[in-house]
């Protein structure tokens, strides 16, 4: 289970950095008093626009990132107090985070198996289960700098899942791959679920949200503005569908913040 | 800790690419540019040696042709002989383009003018000995005319005048050379060889680290180890030993393809000291103080540079922090180069790098104390500590380490 309590995380501006965003604040509030709680066995999506504080918020989980105010949970664990026990039950897979291009998966999946203290006789039973399932055995000495886009993509996921986590967070898990390996991807998602895993994805494609996610949650400006399934967040909208919701959030938001 | 170690020694030894580049690149280079540059030497002394010089001699004195022959000037040079009144200007300009090698006038009545000298103070007979100092050619007749030609013509005239050229040494300087055959031996390495040790282990350094730190993050790599439950300091301590072993076994290659290649490219070019270089020899104990010394002077070098690289975003940026800090390093290693033999004090020893470089200088010359040698060991490992402990505080930070 994930638990976030008012997580607000500011980052200091740099003279540069205001410049860039032509504002004179000096801080920029990446997070702000987030609340949500997510459960095993479920898809909860996070839903924002880029810039709105997804990836700060998953980030904070993972442990990668200090929050400024409030408190991260996982699996009953304190994301700055008990980091290596969180770490030990979660995985996070980003655009950000990538497999060394020069070993193969193979060799990565070994690694990242030890790193997580997990026995030789286990990581062999997974990567075979794991490599089978993304159709990478054929690959998997090649070096990865050699794989194509997807290849590369499926063995991210593959080596990702090296340790059996409980906790499965994919910021955009599809960003950029094409519609087969896309496919791979969400019917993973699916599978883990039906495992009783917790997973949680972050996502600007309306269609993956309402056809993956069992709770949406939607964060535009570091604000969560509205939570629930995809039927409550129609019915508190009166939207027809996700898209259509998320414009009235967004319009409603940036009116009142004017 | 020691799967981040393993890894970091499969990335290079793994790959053939890296391998060749890295070990055995390098010794090629090495041997092949001193064999190169001996034979280029060697071919340059050779060539001016053989070469044939233009030479005119204006008013040469009586029996001059004789006297070039008996010293055997130079069985390839063509003298031209001018008569008093003959313009040298065109001679002079030919010397300033390289086409004439020398020009020697003497004095109209040279002979007459030695032959009629009496008394202190009486006028001498001058000889202009015209050449250019950018030419090598016109350099070498210069200073061989000079050392031949005109030193027998004057031995020739102080017997003619003295009769008896004895009479006029009234003393002999006997030379009598004390000195340590170790560190005669040894010397030529003793300014070398702390700063080619110095550098090389920071150039070796340099590649590596720039990669697995800010070329890990740069790829994405290095946040991927971060959300491992792996202690962060066990990332770095893996990275930092392996990364020490592969910069060592490097700078090793390079030393000992040098020390192969450096007699015999003496040999090549002098003689001398291509012998004392092969009479050079080292005991157990040096060996070790000096494998010593590299191993605590490349874990400062690789826990600088882990820190250095830290900050950087990608290696392009990385590698531009990391030049001042070479350019620290050269200069350290330099410095040894220029001591002039004062009595080096104590403390200097216990400056990070210039130190082990005053330490490699003592263990060639065989004249390095133990407490020297503890004192550039020690600072070198206190040194390491504190930048591992900033490499620690640098990888702990999110905004160093996301950029965030």
């Amino acid at each position: 289970m994930i638990e976030i309590k008012n997580l607000t995380k500011v980052y200091k501006l740099s003279k540069k950095k205001m410049q860039e965003l032509k504002t004179k604040e000096t801080i920029k509030r990446a997070a702000d008093n987030i609340s949500l709680t997510a459960r095993p066995g479920e898809i909860y999506g996070l839903l924002g626009p880029n810039g709105a504080g997804k990836t700060t918020t998953l980030r904070c989980v993972a442990t990668l990132l200090k929050p400024s105010e409030g408190s991260v949970s996982v699996c009953g664990y304190d994301t700055i107090t008990q980091g290596e026990e969180v770490r030990k039950n979660i995985c996070l897979l980003t655009n950000e985070i990538k497999l060394d291009p020069h070993f193969s998966p193979k060799y990565m999946f070994q690694f990242f198996g030890k790193l997580h203290g997990v026995d030789d006789e286990t990581i062999e039973k997974r990567r075979k289960e794991l490599f089978d399932y993304f159709g990478i055995s054929e690959f998997e000495n090649k070096k990865i700098e050699e794989l194509s886009t997807g290849m590369k993509q499926k063995a991210s996921i593959a080596v990702s899942l090296v340790h059996d986590p409980k906790v499965v967070i994919f910021d955009e898990p599809t960003s950029g791959l094409d519609i087969i390996t896309a496919r791979n991807v969400t019917d993973l998602l699916l599978k883990l679920r039906d495992e009783g895993k917790l997973v949680i994805i972050s996502t600007h494609i309306m269609s993956e949200a309402e056809k993956l996610c069992d709770r949406i949650g939607v964060i535009i400006d570091g604000k969560k503005v509205i939570e629930g399934t995809l039927n409550e967040i129609l019915e508190a909208t009166q939207a027809k569908d996700l898209e259509d919701a998320f414009f009235d959030l967004y319009k409603e938001h940036h009116k009142e913040e004017k | 800790m020691k799967e981040i170690f393993k890894k970091e020694m499969v990335r290079v030894l793994g790959d053939k690419k890296m391998i060749f580049s890295m070990f055995i690149l390098p010794a090629i280079m090495v041997i092949g540019i001193y064999a190169l540059l001996g034979q280029l030497m060697s071919g340059m002394i050779s060539d001016v040696e053989e070469h044939e010089s233009i030479v005119y001699i204006q008013n040469a004195p009586e029996g001059m042709q004789a006297l070039v022959d008996a010293v055997k000037y130079n069985e390839n040079a063509k003298i031209t002989y001018l008569n008093d009144g003959d313009s040298v200007t065109e001679y002079k300009d030919q010397i300033l383009s390289g086409e004439v090698d020398l020009l020697v006038v003497f004095e109209k009545d040279f002979l007459e003018k030695f032959a009629s000298y009496q008394n202190a103070g009486d006028a001498i007979p001058s000889v202009t000995v015209s050449y250019n100092s950018t030419e090598n050619y016109s350099s070498a007749a210069n200073s061989k005319f000079c050392s031949t030609v005109l030193a027998a013509m004057e031995a020739q005239l102080l017997q003619t005048r003295f009769n008896d050229l004895e009479s006029l040494q009234v003393f002999e300087t006997k030379e009598d050379l004390i000195q340590n055959e170790d560190k005669a031996n040894g010397q030529f390495l003793a300014m070398m060889l702390p700063y080619l040790i110095t550098f090389m282990l920071f150039s070796s350094a340099m590649g590596l680290c720039v990669d697995a730190v800010a070329g890990e993050k740069e790829r994405g790599t290095m946040a991927s180890m971060l959300i491992t439950p792996v202690k962060r300091t066990g990332i770095i301590s893996g990275k930092i030993l392996a990364l020490s072993l592969l910069s060592l076994i490097s700078s090793a290659v390079y030393a000992v393809s040098m020390l192969v290649s450096m007699p015999s490219m003496m040999k090549t070019m002098a003689g001398a000291d291509g012998d004392a270089l092969s009479n050079f020899s080292v005991s157990p104990l040096q060996v070790i103080e000096l494998l010593a010394l590299m191993a605590s002077l490349v874990l400062i070098y690789v826990a600088l540079l882990c820190f250095i690289s830290a900050f950087a975003r990608n290696t392009k940026e990385a590698q531009t922090f990391v030049m001042p800090v070479y350019m620290v390093v050269l200069i350290a290693g330099m410095m040894t180069m220029f001591s002039s033999g004062m009595k080096t004090p104590i403390f200097n020893y216990a400056i990070p790098v210039y130190g082990t470089a005053l330490s490699i200088q003592g263990i060639m010359t065989n004249e390095l104390s133990l407490v020297q040698f503890g004192l550039s060991a020690a600072s070198n490992l206190v040194c390491s500590l504190i930048f591992v402990i900033l490499v620690v505080k640098a990888f702990n930070s999110e905004k160093i380490m996301l950029n965030a």
